[in-house]
């Protein structure tokens, strides 16, 4: 893609519309001691960063390493600049999964439907030989979990994706 | 003190020894907990932090709103449940538009958030609170003669503005002297500071990357400590490390790596007397030379 032709000068005020990402000098703090940095393709945040501020669209979008951070937000506290790195991460991931429903995280259906990505409350047995007492999840009390689908059913990442919610 | 106990989900459905470790050595050290009734994900930030701002607040809201109703802060042990919970808060505290949005989706609920629950770390509290000097008075079986290593759990250090509590998360202090509290040495390691490399999407994307990243740390802790254990103060840095290790053998084809990995909590209940069948049960690296140590030094003591 050429940046020249194909920019979208707006993407940073839909993506993060802060006046921190301005700030970046590019500098690669952000990249030194980055666990994600060691995958294949390595997450280069500052290479994100640098995508969202010349408004590469396409190549943002298509673009998986924003999901193998590990959210340790060590180049939240290294930047220089205090451009909050993990947050801008955090924006670009709800730009793809708001654009694209095969962005959605599975978990956030676990979430819904029993309050939680685990099974919190099945292993019984276990907590009993710990003398462990059965903790109070949402996931045996129908009338508050009904509540907390409610409340989540007015976001617009559930809204948007209903069926996937079972409507 | 008093604190209302958040888990999140691995601790309670995967490693509940360390649930069991932390309420007796709480309760031991006079720290009342009450659990948080209908508590929620809380939530992952490969979860609604990743899809929007509405879902993500609404959910963080939605469990500080229960140790608010208790007049209590939070108590977690999880690094993501830690920091999710902090920012989450961060956030609502920090914008008017946010904590009205907040409160508007909680308001069905019967549900509000103000923001008079902080959120506590079990480490910060442990080593800030109860501090470390009384651990060492209260604990009953001491380390003496074993090594040990820590790790920090990224979530509590950074960034330091936000989840904070270290005097300088450049050189964090509290797991080392709570570690030399139950009478243990600490070795210091050139890695010590780096990420254990399990949470997020890191493993799931690119895992063998993610072995190796983990490999240079456990290569660090053979060549440079005499390491008897490893504590953690997270239960993904537990899991995670636990489960790096048997990988990691299989690759090379030995026994190499096996260095009993626990979380603070179970190493600190077990110097205070308490059952190793409750709260150091589960394990996937043999802890049984450090179970050992203990028991030999309970029938000494």
């Amino acid at each position: 893609m050429n940046p020249q032709t194909e920019a979208n000068k707006d993407l940073w005020k839909a993506i993060y519309n802060t006046g921190d990402l301005q700030h970046c000098f590019n500098c690669s703090t952000c990249i030194s001691g980055c666990p994600a940095s060691f995958g294949d393709p390595p997450l280069l945040v500052r290479n994100l960063a640098r995508k969202v501020m010349y408004g590469l669209e396409e190549a943002l979008f298509e673009d998986d390493t924003p999901w193998a951070c590990v959210s340790c937000s060590r180049c939240e506290e290294m930047c220089p600049m205090d451009v909050k790195p993990f947050e801008m991460i955090l924006h670009i991931r709800q730009w793809q999964a708001s654009n694209d429903e095969t962005r959605v995280p599975p978990s956030i259906v676990e979430i819904y439907k029993r309050g939680y990505t685990q099974a919190v409350g099945t292993n019984v047995e276990t907590r009993q030989a710990l003398g462990l007492d059965p903790l109070p999840i949402i996931t045996n009390n129908p009338e508050q979990l009904a509540m907390f689908r409610e409340m989540l059913m007015k976001t617009p990442v559930i809204a948007a994706n209903d069926y996937m919610f079972g409507g | 003190m008093e604190f209302c106990l958040f888990l999140g989900c691995n601790t309670p459905a995967v490693r509940p020894d360390v649930e069991k470790a932390i309420r007796v050595s709480m309760d031991e050290l006079g720290v009342d907990l009450v659990d948080a009734d209908n508590y929620v994900c809380c939530p992952a930030f490969g979860s609604f932090p990743s899809t929007d701002e509405d879902s993500w607040l609404a959910t963080s809201g939605w469990n500080l709103s229960i140790a608010e109703g208790k007049k209590r802060d939070i108590l977690v042990q999880c690094g993501s449940c830690y920091s999710s919970l902090r920012m989450g808060r961060e956030h609502i505290m920090h914008s008017d538009e946010k904590r009205q949005r907040v409160n508007e989706l909680l308001e069905p609920t019967g549900r509000t958030v103000c923001g008079s629950s902080r959120v506590r770390h079990v480490s910060e509290v442990l080593y800030k609170e109860i501090t470390p000097a009384r651990i060492a008075e209260k604990v009953k079986i001491s380390l003496e003669g074993l090594h040990g290593v820590v790790q920090y759990p990224c979530h509590t250090l950074y960034p330091s503005e936000v989840v904070g509590f270290e005097d300088s998360p450049r050189e964090p202090k509290g797991m080392r002297q709570l570690v030399e509290a139950l009478g243990a040495t600490v070795d210091g390691y050139s890695r010590e500071l780096q990420c254990c490399g399990g949470a997020g999407g890191f493993m799931k994307s690119t895992p063998e990357q993610a072995i190796e990243f983990a490999k240079t740390k456990f290569d660090s802790i053979l060549e440079e400590t005499k390491a008897d254990f490893i504590a953690v103060s997270c239960i993904t840095c537990l899991m995670h490390m636990e489960n790096v290790q048997n990988t990691l053998n299989k690759r090379v084809g030995e026994e190499r790596y096996k260095i009993p990995v626990f979380d603070y909590n179970q190493l600190l209940a077990l110097c205070l007397g308490k059952e190793q069948k409750q709260v150091s049960a589960i394990c996937n690296v043999s802890r049984d030379k450090v179970h050992q140590f203990i028991a030999n030094a309970k029938v000494a003591a």
